[in-house]
């Protein structure tokens, strides 16, 4: 058998190297392949029919268009927040710079359900703003107001926190050089600092839409659990698995997971992309 | 066209970059600000551009006042140290930007503007590497794309920062020239930001010397390296040896050596001397330094001995390859050194006659 040009020094014996890959697998599948096909069998125990049954019902699909609404409006808000935070952190010195760093991450140390009962606080009817709001008749809690609010609130992070790093380590003399040719702030931004970030832009938004599908902690404080109307995916999967509704609450929740399977082949692709790019670089590269 | 900076003073924190500074860039010369890291020469290129806004003072491009305009109305072109091309268009692209974020009704023709960039691309040699990608050159190409990108604008103003730092030696050399060459044939009014004494002095028509914020010298190479304004710009342009020495009637006295010295009321006095300045000789002489001579070293063309001198720093003398195959210099050999030239600055003098405190010449 040909020698691998591994390092001895490395690498362990045979046995301890089966004994260590053999527990890493195990462990994925227990805990991570086992679950994912558990659903997807659950979901489809009692036929196609039933699956699609359960997913046409009228609760069922008015917590998909819930869901995608949430996530329709909650995205593109941390897209452009996001850009905008990273763009001022990365390319600009100012007072209070550390501060909104801290507070950009503020979403990913709190507990959901803190930031859920937060807009309770300040939106339900005991709230701050609870009389001014019913006086007016405006809706927040227990409504769509709410749940994209917490939404918001929840994915805050995933895009500036992406684009940070790398705009920083990016500098700003490319945009510096594209002012000194005459270039207006929209064509620098549009020219120049999009086409640098946008793969990781793309991974940003990628992983800030996952989570907005998939929130459950904040929204469930603030929806109310209104059946057709303030239930997101999420929501009523838990409602249906309360009302021992099986195959209803495995056919929604493989909606969630098809969701996190396809996140998960985009955000490869884009790594994979990125990768390609870089390693172009660095092959035609020429000394000097 | 021409550059006046007036009264320009710039401070990071605590840290005063510029210090009140005077200077006339003229009409079509290419000038080179010199001098040590962290002497303001780049904050002052960078004002000069509109990059960075000065605390006081005032720029004027051709007698108008552009202290407020914004870098993109200057009408600049600037070349970044490490080149800053936009690292994912062609070469083409790059050197096309300048001309496609006109606006519309001054925008010229896809035509009009292929035409320019393979003109540009030309005159810099490189025109067949218009569809490759920054990343694909090499640094010394990436810098000319770089001056290609900065001239496509029609600038009235070159400006670079540094533009041959970040190459090696050999390249850097060959760039130099060819700036200088473009420059001749285009007689666009340039300033260059350089630490490289030799670069600015092979270059340049003027050269400003720049220390802590100030302007020490401004003068032409030949003036700056052969009268020096202040020991700062005689020790920076070129090595140097530096003998301390007693003032008495006139004369600065080091051992037995006496240079003629300024009027002065101090009696401490510096007498600087450079390595390719002084004579070897065997015998002593009327005005001659007694060393021994402690390291030989080969330097390509010349020859750099290291000798001690009683009570001084250890002295540097530079030989060609000829003089010392004649001289036959062996290490241990005990010899006289004779000054052909040598300044005199007394530091206490400094602030009041900053000229006067400088003999100019060799008294011996």
């Amino acid at each position: 058998m040909a020698q691998s040009p591994r390092s001895i020094v490395t690498t362990e014996s045979k046995p301890v190297r089966w004994l260590l890959t053999t527990l890493a697998l195990l462990f994925i599948a227990l805990f991570l392949a086992l679950p994912l096909v558990s659903v997807f069998t659950e979901a489809l125990r009692k036929g196609f029919d039933l699956y699609f049954e359960a997913l046409k019902e009228p609760d069922a699909w008015s917590a998909i268009k819930l869901t995608l609404i949430a996530a329709a409006i909650s995205v593109p808000l941390n897209l452009t927040f996001g850009v905008a935070a990273a763009w001022a952190i990365a390319k600009f010195d100012f007072k209070g710079k550390s501060v909104l760093v801290t507070l950009i991450d503020l979403p990913f140390s709190v507990s959901p359900v803190v930031a859920g009962l937060i807009y309770m606080l300040m939106f339900g009817a005991q709230g701050w703003l609870g009389p001014w709001l019913s006086d007016h008749n405006l809706k927040i809690v227990f409504a769509v107001p709410g749940i994209v609010l917490a939404t918001v609130f929840v994915t805050f992070p995933f895009v500036a926190r992406e684009l940070i790093p790398l705009m920083e380590a990016q500098g700003s003399e490319e945009e510096q050089a594209a002012l000194s040719l005459g270039a207006s702030g929209w064509q620098t931004f549009w020219r120049v600092t999009l086409p640098n970030i946008k793969w990781g832009l793309l991974y940003g938004v990628i992983l800030a839409n996952a989570r907005a599908m998939g929130e459950f902690g904040a929204v469930s404080v603030v929806s109310g659990h209104i059946r057709g109307e303030t239930n997101t995916i999420p929501l009523h999967v838990e409602i249906l698995y309360n009302e021992y509704n099986f195959v209803g609450a495995f056919a929604c929740a493989s909606i969630l997971a098809l969701l996190a399977l396809v996140t998960l082949a985009v955000k490869s692709w884009v790594e994979w992309r990125t990768e390609q790019l870089a390693a172009r670089d660095r092959a035609n590269a020429v000394d000097g | 066209m021409s550059i006046e900076i007036r009264n320009i003073a710039k401070r990071f924190g605590n840290f005063t970059a510029l210090d009140n500074i005077n200077l006339e860039v003229k009409t079509g010369e290419l000038l080179a600000l010199l001098g040590p890291s962290g002497c303001g020469k780049t904050t002052l290129l960078r004002i000069i551009a509109g990059l960075e806004t000065p605390d006081d003072g005032q720029i004027l491009f051709h007698g108008e006042d552009t202290t407020e305009k914004h870098v993109r109305e200057r009408n600049v072109g600037f070349v970044f140290q490490h080149y800053a091309l936009f690292r994912h268009m062609t070469v083409f692209e790059n050197v096309a930007f300048g001309l496609r974020v006109r606006p519309r009704n001054q925008r010229p023709s896809e035509e009009e503007i292929k035409k320019k960039v393979h003109d540009l691309l030309n005159l810099v040699q490189l025109d067949w590497l218009a569809d490759r990608y920054p990343a694909q050159l090499s640094g010394g190409q990436r810098q000319r794309i770089a001056l290609a990108r900065a001239l496509a604008v029609e600038p009235k103003v070159l400006l670079l920062d540094e533009p041959f730092g970040a190459l090696d030696t050999k390249v850097r050399k060959e760039l130099r020239r060819w700036l200088r060459r473009l420059h001749d044939e285009m007689h666009i009014t340039s300033v260059f930001v350089t630490h490289d004494q030799e670069e600015a002095l092979e270059v340049a028509d003027r050269v400003v010397v720049m220390n802590k914020g100030k302007i020490e010298q401004l003068g032409s190479p030949t003036e700056v390296y052969d009268k020096p304004a202040t020991p700062f710009v005689y020790q920076f342009l070129g090595d140097v040896n530096l003998f301390h020495s007693r003032v008495h009637e006139g004369w600065a006295q080091v051992g037995d050596t006496r240079f003629a010295a300024p009027e002065s009321v101090g009696d401490k006095a510096m007498v600087y001397v450079r390595p390719h300045e002084i004579d070897l000789v065997r015998e002593a002489g009327p005005g001659a330094l007694q060393g021994t001579i402690q390291h030989i070293r080969l330097l390509g063309a010349t020859v750099r001995l290291e000798l001690d001198v009683a009570d001084q720093d250890a002295v540097e003398v530079e030989l060609t390859r000829e003089q010392q195959q004649i001289g036959a210099w062996q290490v241990g050999e005990s010899v006289y050194l004779q000054p052909r030239e040598a300044r005199v600055y007394i530091p206490e003098h400094r602030a009041a006659t900053p000229t006067a405190e400088w003999s100019a010449g060799g008294g011996i």
